[in-house]
């Protein structure tokens, strides 16, 4: 237990001296501040162009901003900066095994296990301390500028794109098991999203395939309810810890 | 006792055979020579010892326990410098064995007063900028450091002194010497000068097999020398003897290597005093593990 929270703290304390701490934090900061201020220029956008349509002879009306037009933004930019997060945390192992210096670890008696646990949790925190700073700052402004009140169902969708998140991370995790390269665990990853987006189109499957999680639409327009995704969240959340957990016994038998 | 024990130990990367059948022993508090040209399978072995890597059959007993696969039990008996360490470039030296001290399970007081030992030993203790910066030269001694951090019975050393300059061997070899008394020393290399400065045992690893194994003084004697190099004053006395003895060579320096039994050296010695040959020097070739590990692997 304390050589696992050792190798944890390491983790934190890499992702804190080279800098990727303040790349993320940046990164969750500008993304939940962009939501709401968008939604705030939009109408002086709206202004200049319609100025130039009218007299093209189209008449657009003014657009009503409220607390909905930020939190559309929210979900619209929220899967950039899910990729982005994936982008920077995508080598956490395979750097550690192209250097040697998980090897070095190894040798000091550290059990495998133990590696892949800390950097899930690691990575899993990062993401979700990220996430719920982004949230809160749209929140606050929109508070403050709107009223987050007319939202249906708004910390549910909020938290169905964090389960899909973890999933995604779970994936990262899965392949960094066994694959040599970050391209490659990427690349990988991104071929089980466009699997889950394909096996999407049979209906019958529909109500459970995680990406089910990130078609929040029908929720937030309250035309569907958190039930609706029950199937969905069941699955995603036993993929992803099946994921996670088969990824021990894989590293377990890796050659060094 | 031994220290390490390895039976008949196997392992093919894909259809190459690295190691078919090797069979070591280490004695307890010896620093031991571990032998072999590039790609004889040095690193595999190690590697092998410290369960990074799977054997495909064999055992082997660090202490009298077996060492199995993914399985750290045996570690922390053991300390291990790979040929080329690396280490988390964004810690410091002190961070890093402080890291490593609390992976390893060390008791915390017992690490900060260690690392102070250690860095002191190495020459690191004055350097607080972080490893990025390090020279081939430093990683390395910081690559002693940590594998001595949690005292370990056996050290285990990929080829420490291969990638460095004159002084920078001497003095990983003068550290290593220093440890004679508290610790077993397993290094691998292909320099044999070195292992005749500071091994007590060594084996030759050749074939996938270890070829030769023995103390050092043992080796070196094994080939009973009876070959002396003999240089004349004048040049034509060369030929002379040459005509005369037929286990005579020549060398390129323009002196001879006689090679024969005590009593045709003795002969050649009556025919010298015999024509009064002038002669500038005659002296034994002291045998080398050079000339050993020659004659075995070729
Ligand atoms: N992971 C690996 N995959 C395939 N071949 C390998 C691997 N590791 C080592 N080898 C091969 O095994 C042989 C022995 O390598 P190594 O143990 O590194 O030799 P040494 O350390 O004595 O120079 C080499 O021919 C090398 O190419
Ligand atoms: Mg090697």
């Amino acid at each position: 237990m304390k050589t696992l929270f050792a190798f944890t703290k390491k983790e934190f304390f890499e992702v804190r001296r080279t800098g990727k701490l303040l790349i993320i934090m940046l990164l969750f900061l500008i993304f939940g501040i962009m939501n709401p201020a968008t939604a705030k220029i939009m109408p002086v956008i709206m202004d200049m162009l319609a100025e130039s349509m009218t007299e093209s002879g189209v008449v657009i009306k003014d657009i009503e901003v409220n607390a909905m037009t930020s939190w559309a933004q929210f979900f619209k930019n929220i899967s950039t900066i899910l990729i982005i997060f994936i982008l920077l945390f995508s080598d956490v192992f395979t750097k550690e095994y192209k250097t040697g210096t998980l090897q070095l670890v190894l040798t000091k008696g550290l059990a495998r296990h133990k590696v892949v646990i800390a950097k899930t949790l690691s990575i899993l925190s990062f993401w979700t301390i990220g996430y719920i700073f982004s949230f809160s700052v749209t929140y606050g402004y929109n508070e403050y500028f709107w009223d987050n009140s007319i939202m249906n169902n708004l910390f549910s969708s909020v938290v169905l794109w964090w389960l899909f998140g973890v999933c995604v991370i779970s994936l990262i995790i899965f392949f960094s098991s066994f694959l040599q390269n970050n391209i490659a665990v990427l690349l990988s990853t991104g071929g089980v999203i466009i699997l889950m987006y394909l096996l999407n189109v049979i209906s019958k499957l529909k109500p459970y395939i995680p990406v089910k999680l990130i078609n929040i639409n029908p929720l937030l327009a309250s035309t569907e309810e958190i039930d609706a995704y029950t199937k969905a969240i069941i699955v995603t959340i036993i993929f992803s810890i099946v994921c996670i957990a088969s990824s021990i016994p894989i590293l377990n038998k890796r050659q060094f | 006792m031994n220290m390490l024990t390895i039976k008949n130990l196997k392992k093919s990367f894909g259809s190459k055979e690295v190691l078919c059948g090797l069979n070591l022993s280490i004695p307890k508090n010896s620093i031991f020579g571990f032998v072999g040209k590039n790609g004889a399978g040095k690193t595999t072995t190690m590697k092998i010892i410290l369960g990074l890597i799977k054997a495909d059959s064999g055992t082997l007993y660090v202490m009298d326990k077996e060492v199995v696969f993914g399985q750290p039990n045996i570690n922390r008996y053991i300390g291990y410098l790979p040929d080329v360490p690396e280490f988390y470039p964004y810690m410091t030296a002190k961070e890093y064995l402080k890291f490593c001290g609390e992976i390893s399970g060390m008791d915390k007081k017992d690490v900060s007063a260690r690392s102070n030992e250690l860095l002191e030993l190495v020459g690191l203790a004055n350097e607080h900028s972080r490893i990025k910066g390090f020279s081939r030269g430093m990683k390395q001694r910081l690559g002693i450091a940590q594998a001595l951090l949690n005292r370990p019975k056996l050290l285990i050393c990929d080829e420490p002194t291969s990638a460095l300059d004159p002084i920078g061997r001497k003095e990983i070899l003068d550290i290593l010497v220093t440890l004679k008394k508290q610790t077993t020393v397993l290094f691998s290399t292909h320099i044999l000068s070195d292992v005749e400065r500071i091994c007590t045992d060594v084996a030759f690893l050749n074939n996938g097999k270890i070829a030769i194994q023995g103390t050092v003084t043992e080796l070196q004697n094994k080939r009973d020398s009876n070959e002396f190099i003999i240089e004349t004053e004048r040049k034509e006395d060369l030929n002379n003897l040459i005509g005369a003895f037929n286990n005579l060579n020549l060398t390129d320096k323009n002196s001879l290597i006689f090679n024969g039994t005590e009593h045709e050296f003795f002969s050649f010695i009556n025919y010298i005093a015999d024509k009064k040959i002038s002669v500038q020097k005659i002296e034994r070739i002291e045998p080398t593990l050079e000339s050993l590990f020659i004659e075995v692997t070729t």
